[in-house]
């Protein structure tokens, strides 16, 4: 369904992705894990046209993104929640969720939208008045995530939702994600948390500084003695 | 712990109006009372203790500017060059009246704040504040306040600075050379309706086509440069706020060669092979350069002529236009591009993945700015019937800049207070505090100075108009120190950063 083709984004000089290529499939959860610097945030800004690459090409069923400008990046079916979140936090939850329907223009199919995500994040239901910035870490991603499902993308793309969360919180995120799916969302997720991403994923794709090291089911690489040593620390 | 009476925002409130009230004195008080209980309503808490509360602060307040007022009736007329105030202002029932005034209009105020029925409550306080629009400028023109002509150029440049707030306040672009669109659109009307060129179209036609204009200027610059990250715009706008009124200042012995020609008589040495395309015979004068252009039309409107001292009719012309504006401007920050606006200003890597358009939208905000610069530089030019280089220098840029920060960014009601706060003290208080300094110095140093050269240069040390603009630095530096905000912050600005 979204298919990565040996992608090079440069930041400047600096070479920062070194031939990318990944694929994900109609209704899979595929994570990309990694440590710090590796380039998982860059790859997903990349999908996401915000930064553009030199070479290679970018398709979601068939067709090229890498022309696309980053505004209507939405339009074709991605949709991101980004990494630290990025919510409008002078806006409340209501507005935050409308601005993720901001390219739709189906009434109707936005306020279907806008009940599946109350009916996956209660929590948002009940602040749908409240300030953005007055919610706590876990309901600022749970809102992120909210916002993204809001334009009901082809493709969710996460970017470390367990980021600075309370282990607990992180547990009910990730229960999130696998409900997501069950319910058909096709997911990328980028983690840092390999351990918990790699439970909830199908396949997974390890990066290590602009490359894709190792790649395969994930529940064989939870099993990697490369993963195990490198990203689990048992 | 020890529980304040008043905070200090307060006293530094009424400290800082009982200190205009004791420079302009006479009739101003009813206004300053009037004035005072508003800010005092609008500070209470919305609720019923707030009410009470109000009830004792505003008559605390009340009282406090009729008793400095007394004190200028009685002792500041008595120092040397100072204007005489009228009967009616000194008599006993105007005292008591401004004290009623400002106690009831602090208790409205904040009993409309606190009515249970939110929108039945900001209804009343429009018409409150209709109300004392309305009947301002037939008290001004009954008691001769001789404030009329400030009032309404305040009004102008407050439609700039609703103008600006979009640009500034919405999309959070620094626009340096803001004027250089109200130049556009007093020059529009300015050609097209005076002796210039012989032109007489509809006011009510040139409005919109000195809005067009401007909102085109605005497209030509901003299109270019919006896309550039940084300070790229405030740069370029800077510029063009000073190449506009020097473009005017020269536009007036205009004689064009065609280049091409030009460029082959230059090379071969052959003068007589130039073609001459404009002003061959003689020089095109289009603006008068420094001289300006006067008289420019005024509008007419069922039989009324809007004529030079006659304020009323302006007045409300120019009221309703701001009604106008402010109404559309609300509409338009509630609609999608507003939102749009807001989510860009956050986080703008965010809005961009929601599907906001960060050029169209920012070049969007410049150009309704433009627009608005555009819209009142034609009201200007009408209004003043004289439009001449000189009167769009830089300083109107910063201005207009300060009624904005002072009042709130992107806060509509902060921004008129702000534009009204600011060019009313630039064009009544200044003066007014002028006459008092004079007439102290007067009475104390100058007795005893006995060189006339002395006197002199400490006649100009203390013109409090030229420190004008020190002033507003000032203003802007204290707001950005102590309340970057502003006055009344916008809905989405305050709370949480």
């Amino acid at each position: 369904m979204l298919q990565v083709k040996d992608v090079h984004t440069y930041y400047g000089n600096i070479h920062a992705l070194k031939g990318i290529s990944l694929n994900v499939n109609q209704g899979e959860v595929v994570t990309l894990i990694g440590s710090n610097g590796a380039g998982k945030t860059t790859t997903l800004r990349t999908i996401q046209g915000l930064l553009r690459p030199r070479t290679g090409s970018i398709t979601l069923n068939g067709e090229e993104l890498t022309q696309v400008p980053a505004h209507l990046i939405t339009t074709k079916g991605l949709s991101q929640s980004p990494e630290g979140r990025l919510i409008f936090t002078r806006m409340t939850v209501l507005e935050n969720l409308e601005m993720g329907a901001f390219a739709r223009s189906d009434k109707d199919g936005i306020q279907r939208d806008l009940e599946r995500v109350f009916t996956t994040f209660p929590r948002l239901k009940e602040r749908v008045k409240q300030r953005a910035g007055t919610l706590s870490g876990g309901e600022q991603q749970m809102l992120a995530m909210g916002r993204a499902l809001m334009s009901n993308p082809k493709v969710l793309l996460l970017d470390e939702p367990s980021m600075g969360l309370a282990p607990i919180l992180v547990e009910q995120i990730f229960d999130i994600i696998r409900e997501l799916n069950q319910q058909g969302t096709t997911i990328l997720l980028v983690e840092q948390n390999a351990q918990a991403a790699l439970q909830v994923a199908h396949r997974a794709y390890v990066l290590e500084t602009g490359k894709i090291t190792i790649s395969g089911d994930a529940k064989e690489l939870l099993e990697d003695p490369r993963v195990i040593e490198a990203y689990l620390g048992l | 712990m020890k529980q304040k009476i008043l905070a200090n925002a307060e006293i530094a409130a009424i400290v800082l109006i009982g200190f205009i009230a004791l420079i302009t004195g006479g009739w101003s008080v009813l206004i300053l009372t009037v004035v005072a209980g508003a800010l005092v309503g609008a500070a209470a808490p919305p609720n019923r203790a707030g009410v009470l509360r109000a009830l004792i602060v505003g008559a605390l307040t009340a009282l406090i500017i009729v008793a400095v007022t007394f004190l200028h009736n009685a002792y500041i007329t008595q120092l040397p060059k100072q204007d005489a105030i009228p009967v009616g202002a000194l008599q006993p029932t105007t005292y008591g009246l401004a004290l009623l005034l400002g106690i009831v209009v602090a208790v409205l105020v904040a009993a409309l704040r606190a009515h249970p029925n939110k929108q039945r409550g900001r209804t009343g306080l429009l018409i409150l504040v209709l109300f004392f629009a309305v009947i301002f400028p037939f008290f001004e023109q009954s008691v001769q306040l001789f404030w009329a002509n400030a009032v309404i150029v305040s009004m102008i440049f407050t439609l700039q600075a609703l103008g600006l707030n979009i640009v500034a306040g919405y999309a959070g672009l620094l626009d340096l050379g803001y004027v250089a669109f109200f130049a556009i659109g007093g020059y529009t009307i300015a050609f097209l309706n005076s002796p210039q060129f012989n032109l007489n179209v509809s006011f009510w036609l040139i409005i919109w086509i000195a809005a067009a204009a401007a909102a085109l200027f605005g497209f030509i610059l901003g299109a270019p440069v919006i896309p550039l990250r940084g300070d790229y715009l405030a740069i370029v706008t800077l510029g063009f706020g000073e190449i506009v009124p020097i473009v005017f200042k020269n536009l007036e012995a205009v004689k064009i060669h065609e280049p091409v020609t030009a460029i082959f008589a230059a090379l071969f040495n052959k003068p007589e092979w130039v073609r001459c395309l404009v002003g061959c015979t003689e020089p095109v004068n289009i603006t008068n350069g420094t001289q300006g252009i006067t008289p420019i039309g005024r509008p007419e409107l069922f039989g009324v002529k809007f004529m030079t001292g006659q304020y009323i009719p302006w007045y409300f012309l120019i009221l309703a236009m701001l009604l106008l504006s402010v109404f559309f401007i609300s509409r338009l920050r509630s609609s999608r591009i507003g939102r749009a606006w807001v989510a860009m200003r956050e986080d703008e890597l965010a809005a961009t993945s929601m599907g906001v358009n960060i050029v169209r939208t920012k070049l969007t905000a410049f150009i309704l700015g433009a627009m608005f610069s555009g819209f009142a530089g034609a009201f200007y030019g009408s209004y003043v019937s004289f439009i001449s280089p000189d009167a769009f220098d830089f300083s109107i840029s910063v201005i207009v800049l300060c009624m904005v920060i002072l009042g709130g960014t992107g806060s509509i009601t902060g921004v008129i207070l702000g534009g009204l706060i600011i060019k009313m003290s630039d064009l009544l208080f200044l003066d007014k505090f002028q006459t008092v300094l004079g007439g102290v110095l007067q009475a104390t140093i100058f007795q005893s100075v006995k060189s006339q050269a002395m006197t002199n240069f400490l006649e100009s040390l203390f013109n409090a108009s030229q420190y004008k603009l020190l002033l507003f630095g000032l203003i802007l530096v204290l707001m950005m120190r102590f309340r970057p905000q502003g006055l009344v912050p916008s809905a989405s600005e305050d709370a949480i950063t």
